[in-house]
């Protein structure tokens, strides 16, 4: 008999996982505190969702996605929560090509991050125009304003925009995660769940 | 009345404020922000919770206001439709585009400022107890309340890594490159002690037996006070306006 969501999140929030999936969480929220200190240019901002979609597991992902956006609503970025089914699909995503092994080789990586970033930005887009009309008050409004200026309707424009900017935000952040991941300790990294999506047959635990 | 008490008519409130926000014209919209400004001062329920959060909704609102005016004259610029309504440095504004500037930045209002005042009336541990009393599952609700301990720890533990790694002479003042690169060294120690954290904090709370203990049984509801027949009035009253729209949208 096939499980239910409940049964499922349960099974994957079990031992470390739920204090890693709060961590995460907390670093989908912070993560531009690193980025700003850096003065690199990077969101960033679902970087924690990334990794506990690799490590944990896609539903544990979800949850982590959810959680960070309903945070942000309550803690000054009201907008966000109108966007937890985008970070969703991200979490729903990437623990979906974790699983299939995509987080073994730089090169799946990259490809599973561009991939991403069409998603994301395929999922965003409809939210943004029929709720927000494309504006979300951030610097990319006036790409938005600028395709719609050149002709193109509201939902292309936002598109559009999306199309720009998802697909290198998502592919930076899916290389960090995958080099992160990567220089992590097996002897730590085997006490998760998602351990066997990065295990490789001639890399022995 | 207490903060838990008061949450199931905000939350309907919520709800009727994001109906209207689809369903009302702009102008009433517009009229809905400026009584809950007014609101946030005037009514006890919906008064911040602390000086810090007060703060944040004034900032908000100013942001808010800077970026809807803003948007309401790009749109007027930009979108080269309708009547000419005015000129500033020589630059026409069209009618079309100020009026679906207005629209967008009055629901985006709208919008932002009924979720906000929301949260800023509401300690997040109580709104999360409430959420537990209604069924959310004890780990989830243990997953918020980590998150806020760690959302307090974590910028320190961040600036401690950055001047740890700044004394080694990693290069985070350098070229692009380079910081990218002092990005990983303080990302991987983030990341490690965060999983060493984890395991220690799964271990202590499986021993506790905490993920397998049975969900607490629900508290009997004393007759229904004043706050449920508010509820109840909100949400109905939200309910008439959705329907009265689509049914109007039906008709053409």
């Amino acid at each position: 008999m096939s499980k239910s969501i409940r049964q499922r999140i349960a099974e994957e929030m079990t031992g470390a996982a739920l204090p890693f999936v709060a961590f995460c969480i907390a670093l989908n929220l912070t993560a531009g505190q690193i980025t700003a200190a850096l003065k690199i240019p990077l969101y960033l901002d679902s970087i924690g969702t990334i990794l506990v979609a690799v490590l944990i597991g896609p539903w544990s992902a979800v949850i982590c996605g959810s959680a960070a956006n309903l945070l942000a609503a309550a803690l000054g970025n009201p907008s966000m929560i109108f966007f937890i089914p985008v970070v969703a699909v991200i979490g729903a995503f990437t623990g979906f090509l974790a699983r299939l092994g995509w987080f073994r080789k730089w090169y799946l990586v990259a490809l599973g991050g561009l991939l991403q970033g069409i998603l994301a930005a395929a999922a965003s887009a409809p939210i943004s125009a029929y709720l927000f009309s494309g504006v979300m008050m951030a610097g990319t409004d006036f790409l938005v304003l600028y395709f719609r200026s050149v002709g193109n309707t509201l939902l292309n424009s936002v598109l559009y925009q999306g199309l720009t900017s998802d697909p290198a935000d998502k592919l930076v952040s899916y290389l960090i995660v995958f080099f992160l991941t990567k220089n992590l300790p097996l002897r730590l990294v085997s006490r998760l769940r998602g351990a066997s999506n990065l295990r490789t047959p001639d890399r022995p635990s | 009345m207490s903060a838990r008490q008061n949450l199931p008519p905000k939350l309907a409130f919520v709800a009727f404020l994001w109906v209207c926000a689809f369903t009302l014209p702009w102008t009433i919209q517009a009229f809905l922000c400026l009584l809950l400004v007014l609101g946030r001062f005037t009514i006890p329920a919906l008064r911040p919770g602390s000086s810090r959060a007060a703060r944040a909704f004034s900032r908000f609102i100013l942001y808010s206001i800077a970026v809807a005016t803003l948007v309401s004259l790009l749109n007027a610029v930009l979108i080269r439709e309708g009547a000419i309504v005015g000129n500033i440095f020589g630059i026409s504004l069209h009618q079309e585009g100020l009026l679906f500037g207005a629209r967008t930045a009055s629901r985006l209002l709208l919008l932002s400022f009924s979720i906000l005042l929301f949260f800023v009336s509401t300690p997040l541990p109580d709104f999360i107890q409430y959420l537990q009393e209604k069924g959310l599952p004890p780990y989830l609700a243990l997953l918020l309340l980590l998150t806020l301990h760690f959302l307090d720890q974590l910028p320190n533990r961040i600036h401690q890594i950055f001047l740890a790694q700044q004394a080694r002479g990693a290069p985070v003042d350098s070229g692009m490159i380079s910081r990218t690169k002092a990005l990983f060294s303080i990302l991987s120690p983030l990341v490690l002690s965060s999983i060493v954290e984890s395991i220690e904090r799964g271990t202590a709370l499986e021993l506790r037996g905490f993920l397998h203990r049975p969900q607490a049984s629900q508290p009997v509801e004393q007759g229904r006070s004043h706050t449920y027949w508010l509820t109840v009035l909100v949400l109905s009253l939200a309910i008439v306006i959705l329907s009265y729209s689509i049914v109007k949208w039906l008709i053409g």
